[in-house]
């Protein structure tokens, strides 16, 4: 039995987080494209249609990995913690507990396409695919972040949605020019691309993978820094 | 008091600690003092008291010395082989109790055969054999205490540091425990066991009172 299945276990016994798993995605992606469009057209973007829709699969597997990352991290930390000073050592309990979000934010990230799928027809769905699931990653990172440093269930959920938000608002489609630190703007790209039936250059797609392992290992070393021992 | 012969080092050397805390707004930043040269030790084969007043630093000066808490200033001996069992069980409450085992038995590096024996020896010892599948959630205050126990003494440390105990344990559970605190410290373990109330004195090696951030031994 290894330490990532036991963790993937722990949040699969709540049966709540597995149905928000399932739901919030395939609802965001059923419900808010046109909300996004609305939002881009006030904001001065050009988001609209399949474009939409498909971004709106990226927000859906981000927002849910996010809540999830956060949680995970913030919810375990004392017991984690203790399970580092037992002798198992940062590192192993970061790569466990990271490695076990990181499998819960591909059921977020699959729902969310397959609820595409089903919505519109995508000419690039593995590209598509692809950058739902660097949306997830990359918030599942911001989550995990956040949850090694604040264990207050409110104000670090708050930080979660706070970034969220600035970040969909601000981003690819949503605005006239996004800004160059936005969190997603790789993934909305690719993601927004796949949408309006266009494929993404190689460099876009080394951007992208670029932008997500960075997010994972600042993730890691928050993680690590924040559970080592200080004996 | 019990008597114990010792010849042999400290396995915990705490001499010197301090450890403060901020707090309020940068613009009314307070520091608290809580521990200011707070010195102890403890010896193999010794069952030595940490007792002192709500709030005096107690459950601090245990964190430092676990290292969940960096100190701002001291020194700090201590084995690599250690069990810490805390005030508040620090538990995932949706894995069961034979997960933990498996879990903390990884982090101690035991072999399988060696796990299962200490593991079935301490719920035995316990009393709580019938709750190995259960999960933490499902599991009363006071078996949750015994499981938060158990992962401390899994590896038998060379050093145990208990913090306030037998919180939620019965009479029935609470001598047991006293008994197997003798039992480990007659093998050779240092234990240091920290509770606002001792009443159980005549065990103990040696007492430190906590009082203004250091300790003096009673």
């Amino acid at each position: 039995m290894s330490r990532t299945s036991v963790f993937a276990r722990e949040q699969l016994r709540a049966p709540f987080t597995l149905a928000l798993l399932v739901a919030i995605p395939a609802l965001f992606v059923i419900s808010a494209a046109g909300v996004l469009s609305d939002f881009a057209t006030a904001l001065g973007g050009s988001l609209a249609g399949d474009a939409a829709v498909a971004l709106s699969a990226g927000w859906a597997a981000a927002f849910i990995s996010g809540a999830l990352g956060f949680f995970q991290a913030a919810s375990s930390r004392g017991a984690d913690r203790r399970l580092v000073l037992a002798g198992l050592g940062p590192a192993r309990v970061a790569s466990s507990r990271i490695a076990a979000s990181v499998l819960l934010a591909f059921v977020a990230a699959g729902t969310a396409f397959v609820a595409l799928i089903l919505r519109v027809g995508v000419a690039h769905p593995l590209h598509a695919a692809v950058a739902v699931l660097a949306f997830a990653l990359l918030y599942l990172a911001v989550g995990v972040l956040l949850g090694s440093v604040i264990s207050a269930p409110l104000e670090g959920s708050l930080l979660v949605i706070f970034v969220f938000l600035l970040d969909a608002f601000s981003g690819p489609g949503m605005s006239g020019s996004p800004p160059p630190w936005s969190v997603s703007q790789k993934a909305a790209d690719v993601l927004i691309a796949a949408g309006s039936g266009v494929g993404s250059p190689t460099g876009d797609w080394i951007k992208l993978a670029l932008v997500t392992i960075t997010a994972l290992v600042a993730a890691f070393c928050v993680f690590v820094a924040a559970a080592r021992s200080r004996a | 008091m019990a008597s114990t012969l010792v010849t042999n080092a400290p396995v915990l050397a705490a001499d010197g600690i301090t450890k403060a805390f901020s707090s309020g707004p940068p613009w009314r930043r307070r520091r608290i003092e809580v521990l200011r040269g707070a010195s102890l030790e403890v010896r193999p084969g010794e069952l030595v008291g940490l007792v002192g007043e709500n709030g005096s630093g107690k459950s601090t000066l245990m964190q430092v010395i676990v290292g969940l808490l960096a100190r701002d200033a001291g020194t700090l001996s201590r084995p690599d082989r250690l069990g810490y069992c805390p005030q508040e069980p620090l538990l995932w409450d949706k894995l069961t109790v034979a997960e933990h085992f498996e879990l903390f038995a990884a982090a101690y590096r035991l072999d399988d055969r060696t796990a299962e024996a200490s593991r079935d020896g301490l719920l035995a010892e316990l009393g709580y054999r019938k709750y190995l599948h259960y999960r933490v959630e499902q599991l009363s205050g006071g078996t949750r205490q015994k499981l938060n126990l158990s992962l401390a003494l899994l590896h038998e440390p060379q050093l145990l540091l208990l913090d306030e105990p037998y919180s939620g344990f019965d009479w029935e559970t609470y001598l047991r425990f006293w008994e197997m605190a003798e039992h480990r410290r007659a093998d050779g373990m240092g234990i240091l066991v920290v509770s606002h109330l001792l009443a159980e004195r005549e065990r103990l090696t040696r007492i430190y009172e906590l009082r203004d951030g250091r300790c003096e031994a009673l």
